[in-house]
């Protein structure tokens, strides 16, 4: 046949007018009369080329040969003589790509459920208090652009807060340093940073009726703390969306960061944290001789009358199991009221002047 | 027409030949579509599926006096690229993290350091993903390649940033010059060594009136807007909070197709590979239409998905809703089950992000079917090369490379160009 083949000999970028010879077990190249190559019918592959042009390469080659065929009639002889000519791309195998992401997802998935939450339990003794603060300093700058940085100071309120937090605290030697402020917003909640600070919220002080209430609500919250929960949730929280953030592409884990913080406001802590921290907060009372009771009839009135509940309400709301443990808890001795009548009323408008 | 007579009476590219780009726009269309459903269901992981086929439909309908390129890079490839980077990026985010907790730092979460980490690695990406593609594109049987070092090109590449942005730009063409110049040295065809010739002072003056017009937008026109708004006596009113924004991305949107374009020829006409030498005639109105078209069609897809859903959505209320509520009280015998789960947050979250999700793909489709193949195309039929008997004396030299730069550009989000 005439020249109707253009060979690339994959050692130089010459471009060879070549003759095509067809026999049954291979495709002879000739070049002005003279043989250059055989390509063996069983290993001749087609090659991406635009429409009109057969591109052909010899498979299990290492060099980068290339036989384009422009000619109709030829590339109908071609096709027809090697037999496995479309074999070098095989039908992409999207079920195999799908199962593989599924399998990818999944695994995701499961880390996040089982092993997320051992890692976390396992590493939150292992953070030095250091770092822990540093964490929470963090943590509370992006809270307070969250949730708004007005911190009530009113100076008789802040000193009412002071007593009622040193009286919580000189019942509970171990915890340490704690730092309790009040925060200028509508929701009524309560958290805890990493590193021991806590945030009661305006809203959660209005809706109180004695000093008992939020007194509960503090020495709960310092169960949090002291259980170092938020810690726990925080590397819990991380671990999962920088996991999740993987399987969307999402490497750098920016979005995590963002995340992390908002479900510390949302702090939905595991059943069992809860219950600790009930424990915690219950003892607390009890060594003072107030009622531990007082602060599950305050989260119930909420839970009672809003109609939009706090998600730290929602996840994990006072069930009567939880308010029935509380009240079991009856101090022996009745003992002084926490807050003085005119502490209490400071307190309760410690955000009036800020 | 006159760009033919310019090159066949121009006794300086002798025997010239056009480029070609030779794919149907309806072809490309059905890989990116089918591409983009395929993402759904893997997570996204299709992507380098995707990607691929692109690639190789574009290469093998690019032509030169009808010789087509060939792409033979593999899916399987990227992927793995994705992992190495991971493998590489999750390590140093973590040290990063601890890093910034041991250190006494404030805000130790504060992200400017790693920003700047992911910019240096962007740029050492970039250079390897080029690298990547290079070693990857078959011509004549034989493969383009590249020497070079990733990391000097990020040193310069940053180098010339720092220069652009303490000239308000003005550097930005030699910047272009010097880092391409260093781009083509270091890509071989075979043994045929590339070079680049465009000069900085070359884009500088075909590109400077952009750059005066761009920075009289920007800064003038809010500045003298204000100002007129003052004398007017109503300089808070809503006019003078929206129209400078307004107009400054109308400006935008015409004044960077034509950027692109002058940048675009000017990058073509530079390049060179031993004798042979490329000349383009490209023209702006070329890259303006395919912009007009992208915005056009993006926004003619977003108004018939906003009315599909509604329609969707009015059907749903009307017809399928009480039956669904039919269904679910024979169902479960639980009215006030049903009121809890017919509203359902969880299936609103779903649909919304799923709906959220097509049409997201759909932009995707249509910006890569007008900035991918579009421009692309554009460029391929503007160019003509000249000297291409000189290609014959190249030998093959040179072997594929890694692909951790594609895997950094994947993980890091930073665009290499297809």
């Amino acid at each position: 046949m005439a020249d109707a083949a253009i060979f690339y000999d994959g050692l130089s970028a010459r471009r060879r007018a070549v003759s095509i010879r067809i026999t049954s077990s291979s495709l002879d190249v000739e070049e002005a009369g003279q043989w250059i190559a055989s390509w063996p019918v069983g290993k001749v592959r087609r090659a991406d080329a635009p429409e009109g042009v057969l591109r052909l390469v010899l498979q299990d080659e290492p060099g980068l040969a290339r036989l384009d065929i422009f000619d109709g009639a030829l590339q109908s002889a071609v096709q027809a003589a090697c037999p496995r000519l479309h074999a070098s791309n095989p039908k992409e195998k999207i079920g195999r790509i799908v199962l593989w992401s599924a399998a990818a997802a999944a695994s995701i998935v499961l880390c996040v459920l089982f092993l997320v939450p051992v890692v976390a339990e396992r590493m939150t003794p292992l953070v030095p208090a250091s770092w822990e603060k540093r964490l929470g300093q963090a943590v509370d700058n992006q809270i307070r652009l969250i949730v708004g940085d007005k911190i009530c100071s009113d100076p008789q309120g802040s000193a009412a807060l002071a007593s009622l937090t040193a009286r919580l605290r000189s019942s509970n030697p171990a915890a340490e340093e704690i730092d309790i402020q009040v925060l200028d917003s509508r929701v009524p909640n309560a958290i805890t940073l990493p590193g021991g600070k806590i945030y009661l919220f305006r809203a959660l002080l209005e809706k109180a009726e004695a000093p008992d209430e939020i007194a509960g609500v503090l020495a709960h919250e310092m169960g949090h703390a002291h259980h170092r929960d938020s810690l726990r949730k925080l590397i819990q929280t991380g671990g999962s969306s920088y996991l999740f953030g993987l399987l969307f592409g999402d490497v750098t884990g920016s979005g995590a960061l963002v995340f992390m913080s908002r479900m510390l406001v949302d702090n939905a802590y595991s059943r069992d944290a809860e219950r600790a921290a009930d424990a915690f907060a219950g003892q607390t009372m009890t060594d003072l001789g107030r009622s531990s009771a007082a602060m599950a009839h305050l989260l119930k009135r909420i839970e009672g009358n809003e109609s939009k509940l706090p998600a730290f309400l929602s996840t994990h709301p006072v069930t009567d199991e939880r308010l029935k443990v509380l009240e079991r808890l009856v101090p022996r001795e009745q003992g002084a009221p926490l807050l003085t009548n005119q502490e209490w009323r400071a307190l309760k408008e410690i955000c009036k002047t800020s | 027409m006159t760009t033919s007579l310019a090159s066949t009476i121009g006794p300086a590219v002798p025997e010239a030949v056009p480029m070609s780009f030779s794919g149907r726009g309806r072809e490309f269309l059905k890989i990116l579509i089918a591409g983009s459903l395929f993402q759904i269901p893997t997570f996204g992981f299709y992507r380098f599926w995707l990607i691929t086929k692109m690639r190789r439909h574009l290469w093998s309908n690019t032509q030169v006096a009808g010789e087509a390129f060939e792409y033979a890079g593999t899916a399987k490839e990227l992927l793995i690229g994705f992992f190495i980077a991971l493998a590489v990026l999750t390590p140093l985010y973590l040290a990063y993290f601890i890093l910034g907790l041991m250190l006494e730092e404030k805000h130790a979460l504060a992200s400017i350091p790693l920003v700047i980490v992911m910019y240096v690695l962007a740029h050492f990406g970039s250079y390897r993903a080029r690298r990547y593609r290079a070693t990857r594109t078959i011509f004549r049987g034989m493969r383009f390649w590249m020497t070079g070092k990733g990391w000097a090109y990020a040193g310069r590449a940053i180098l010339w940033d720092l220069a652009t942005i303490l000239t308000l730009g003005l550097a930005l063409p030699w910047a272009s010059a010097s880092l391409e110049r260093y781009r083509m040295r270091h890509t071989f065809f075979g043994t045929l060594q590339g070079d680049f010739t465009g000069s900085g002072w070359t884009l500088f003056k075909r590109g400077v009136w952009v750059w005066a017009l761009g920075i009289v937008l920007v800064v003038g026109l809010p500045v003298g807007f204000a100002a007129f708004l003052h004398k007017q006596g109503d300089p808070a009113g809503l006019w003078a909070n929206l129209t400078p924004p307004f107009i400054i991305l109308l400006a935008f949107l015409a004044l960077w197709p034509i950027a692109m374009a002058i940048f675009a020829r000017w990058q073509l006409e530079g390049i060179r590979f031993g004798e042979v030498t490329v000349s383009s005639q490209l023209r702006k109105r070329a890259f303006v239409g395919v912009f007009l078209k992208l915005i056009f069609s993006s926004l003619a897809f977003m108004i018939c998905f906003g009315l599909g859903i509604a329609l969707v959505g009015f059907i749903f209320k009307q017809q399928i809703l009480p039956l669904l509520v039919e269904f679910n009280t024979v169902f479960t015998h639980d009215s006030e089950l049903v009121r809890e789960s017919m509203p359902g947050i969880a299936t609103v979250v779903v649909v919304a992000a799923l709906l959220y999700l097509v049409l997201l793909l759909g932009l995707g489709v249509i910006q890569r079917y007008f900035i991918g193949r579009g421009l692309w195309a554009v460029m391929v039929n503007s160019v003509s090369v000249a000297n291409l008997p000189a290609l014959d004396a190249a030998v093959a030299a040179g072997q594929p490379s890694g692909v951790l730069g594609e895997g950094l550009a994947d993980a890091l989000d930073f665009n290499v160009g297809l």
